[in-house]
């Protein structure tokens, strides 16, 4: 399984680099080392492939789906706010994404929380930091 | 004896009172989030980064080791007080520290990893100061070839060091190597491996893959592994030690100083496997070794001591030869490249304060760690009871927020995530992320000496054989390799890091 998914890595960047040119014998181009190190790696991987096929390793850990979901999911919509909407809106909409990661959720409980954790970032790293990050550009204008 | 003008040149820069200020401060936000269960130095550094990005360069990097030494002795007081080592070095703190706090000696064992923590983190500095000069003067005498047959040694030496099956660390390091090559490149200027996404075209940036994969990639394991945290540790004790039990530790605190020493300077896990030489030695030389496990206090003293060695000296070839020897030191390359600095040999002779000032600076660290630290464990303390679904939002956002802050870039949050998401891949399939990180950070590094060294010898690889010092270190490379795979030496070396 982990075998596998090395040999579609390196495969892939095997495919991503086909047209840069290699150089030979006197010296080297800007692909030889990628094709290479991909060529490498998909050895390696079909190493790995073959030594767990031939010898049952240890079952593969369940995957959970909502935790991973949300936390990415919490961080792209963070990306996707913190320009446009600024901090003031960013801060907690994350909070509030992220907290479903967890089971444990409680709604007011985030809510509060996120506004304070808002308060506090923008506190640090807007005025004390003095950091250029936009806090509430259609409301303040910047 | 130019080794004490260096050194008051040093403490001349690091007593100043910004400076002083900013080693305080990276020491207390250091403990402050090392000390959160699951978040270790790493995570820990690169979430602060950006703390440090309006400082000057010098009060950057002060800061920053002091945010590595606080993470680490925080990762000490949670595998004490909890028995959840934040990071792999506090493991072996954990077995007879924990057992300690569980007898109402908690302080006591706290206590013991300051001092030994403080005594071992002096003799590093001295240690660091004395072999830094001529290690550069040696460093300047190494041309492309040498440089690459360094890093490939360096290379070597991580993959046979590196926990869990070689052929994994090996993969894991071609991958961190692959990624390095993400972006324009050198000297053609050619976009490569980057899917035609214009932010790509700089490379990946450290401290993105670094969180991806540590940071936010931790917070996806341990919302699955909800953890039983027994705070039932009510009563902290004594802090200082009986003169008893300084007596006692004393033996371990000089032995494990002087292994981890010599290991931090090693790369890979150099410097973690200091703990587990000084607690394999400690167990040894004990005349009652059944008292291990069971709250001996050796057990804390020994390895608490070579932790902290280790984790300075673990410098010297980041600072000297400018190769970062574990993925805690590549996060402070790509933290002087963000201040504009390369590290390397020049590093010392262009900015003798920086230099000098950040190795006084480890020594103040550690001093102040030793003041922070004992008033405060109270706090800590009450810290640890904080419910995890109020701590991971927290450090969502932080790093939400650094990952942002460090090029003001919303598409370095998108790679994050992904990393991320690459990092949790990486923990169901066994695969150790620390060895990619440093093929990541040497990738750059060995593709441009490769090229110039074949540039200077027109193309022939004959180069690295024709030149003494590289030959031979490519030849060690080779060895230490070949040696790790062997059967013999690696069922002993399995057997190494199970205890």
């Amino acid at each position: 399984m982990g075998g596998l998914a090395v040999i579609a890595v390196a495969a892939a960047a095997f495919w991503l680099v086909r047209d840069l040119p290699g150089g030979n014998g006197g010296g080297m181009g800007p692909g030889t080392l990628p094709k290479g190190l991909a060529l490498l790696l998909g050895l390696l991987g079909l190493a790995l492939a073959i030594g767990s096929w031939l010898e049952k390793g240890l079952p593969l850990e369940r995957w959970s789906v909502r935790g991973p979901l949300l936390i990415l999911g919490a961080l792209v919509v963070f990306g996707l706010a913190v320009r446009p909407l600024g901090l003031l809106v960013a801060g907690p909409l994350a909070i509030v994404v992220g907290a479903f990661a967890s089971s444990e959720v409680r709604w007011g409980e985030t809510l509060v929380f996120g506004a304070l954790m808002t308060a506090f970032c923008i506190g640090l790293f807007k005025f004390a930091l003095g950091l250029p990050i936009p806090l509430a550009p259609w409301l303040l204008g910047y | 004896m130019e080794f004490l003008g260096h050194l008051a040149l040093g403490f001349a820069t690091a007593l100043s009172p910004m400076n002083l200020l900013l080693a305080f401060i990276g020491c207390l936000v250091g403990t402050l989030i090392g000390v959160l269960p699951g978040v270790g130095p790493i995570a820990t550094i690169a979430m602060l980064m950006p703390l440090t990005l309006k400082v000057d360069p010098t009060g950057a990097l002060i800061m920053l080791a002091g945010i590595y030494y606080g993470a680490q002795y925080g990762g000490s007081t949670t595998a004490i007080l909890l028995n959840i080592p934040g990071e792999v070095t506090a493991v072996v703190t954990a077995i007879d520290g924990h057992e300690m706090a569980k007898k109402g000696q908690a302080g006591t064992a706290l206590g013991i990893a300051a001092l030994g923590s403080f005594l071992a983190g002096t003799v590093a500095t001295l240690v660091i100061a004395a072999i830094g000069a001529p290690l550069t003067k040696l460093a300047l005498l190494f041309g492309p070839a040498e440089y690459f047959g360094l890093m490939v040694f360096g290379l070597g030496l991580a993959i046979v060091l590196a926990r869990g099956s070689v052929l994994k660390a090996v993969i894991m390091v071609v991958l961190g190597l692959l990624l390095a090559t993400v972006g324009t490149d050198l000297e053609t200027g050619q976009d490569r491996l980057t899917l035609g996404i214009a932010e790509l075209s700089d490379g990946v940036d450290f401290a993105v893959l670094a969180m991806g994969v540590f940071g936010i990639a931790e917070i996806l394991r341990n919302l699955e592994h909800p953890e039983s945290r027994d705070v039932a540790v009510s009563k902290i004790g004594r802090l200082l030690p009986s003169l008893g039990d300084l007596r006692r530790s004393l033996g371990p605190i000089v032995r494990g100083t002087g292994i981890g020493s010599v290991l931090g300077i090693l790369p890979g896990n150099g410097a973690v496997l200091g703990p587990f030489a000084s607690y394999a030695l400690e167990k040894k030389l004990a005349k009652d070794p059944s008292r291990f496990g069971k709250g001996a206090i050796e057990g804390v003293a020994g390895p608490e001591s070579a932790n902290n060695a280790g984790a300075q000296t673990s410098f010297i070839p980041l600072l000297t030869l400018g190769i970062p020897p574990n993925a805690v030191m590549a996060l402070m390359v790509g933290a002087m490249t963000i201040h504009g600095l390369i590290p390397g040999p020049q590093v010392m002779l262009k900015h003798p304060t920086l230099f000098w000032g950040m190795i006084a600076s480890m020594w103040i660290g550690n001093l102040f760690l030793l003041i922070i630290n004992l008033p405060l464990i109270g706090l800590w303390v009450r810290l640890l009871k904080v419910p995890y679904r109020l701590m991971f939002t927290t450090i969502l956002l932080f790093c939400a927020i650094g990952i942002y802050s460090i090029n003001n870039n919303p598409y370095d949050v998108y790679f994050t995530a992904f990393f991320g998401l690459a990092g949790y891949v990486f923990i169901k399939l066994g695969l150790e992320p620390a060895p990619m990180l440093l093929g990541f950070v040497l990738g750059r590094l060995m593709e441009e000496k490769l090229r110039q060294a074949l540039a200077l010898s027109e193309g022939s690889f004959m180069t690295f054989v024709e030149r003494p010092v590289a030959a031979g270190l490519l030849v060690f490379a080779a060895a230490v390799m070949v040696i790790a795979v062997l059967p013999a030496v690696s069922r002993s070396r399995a057997k190494a890091f199970q205890e």
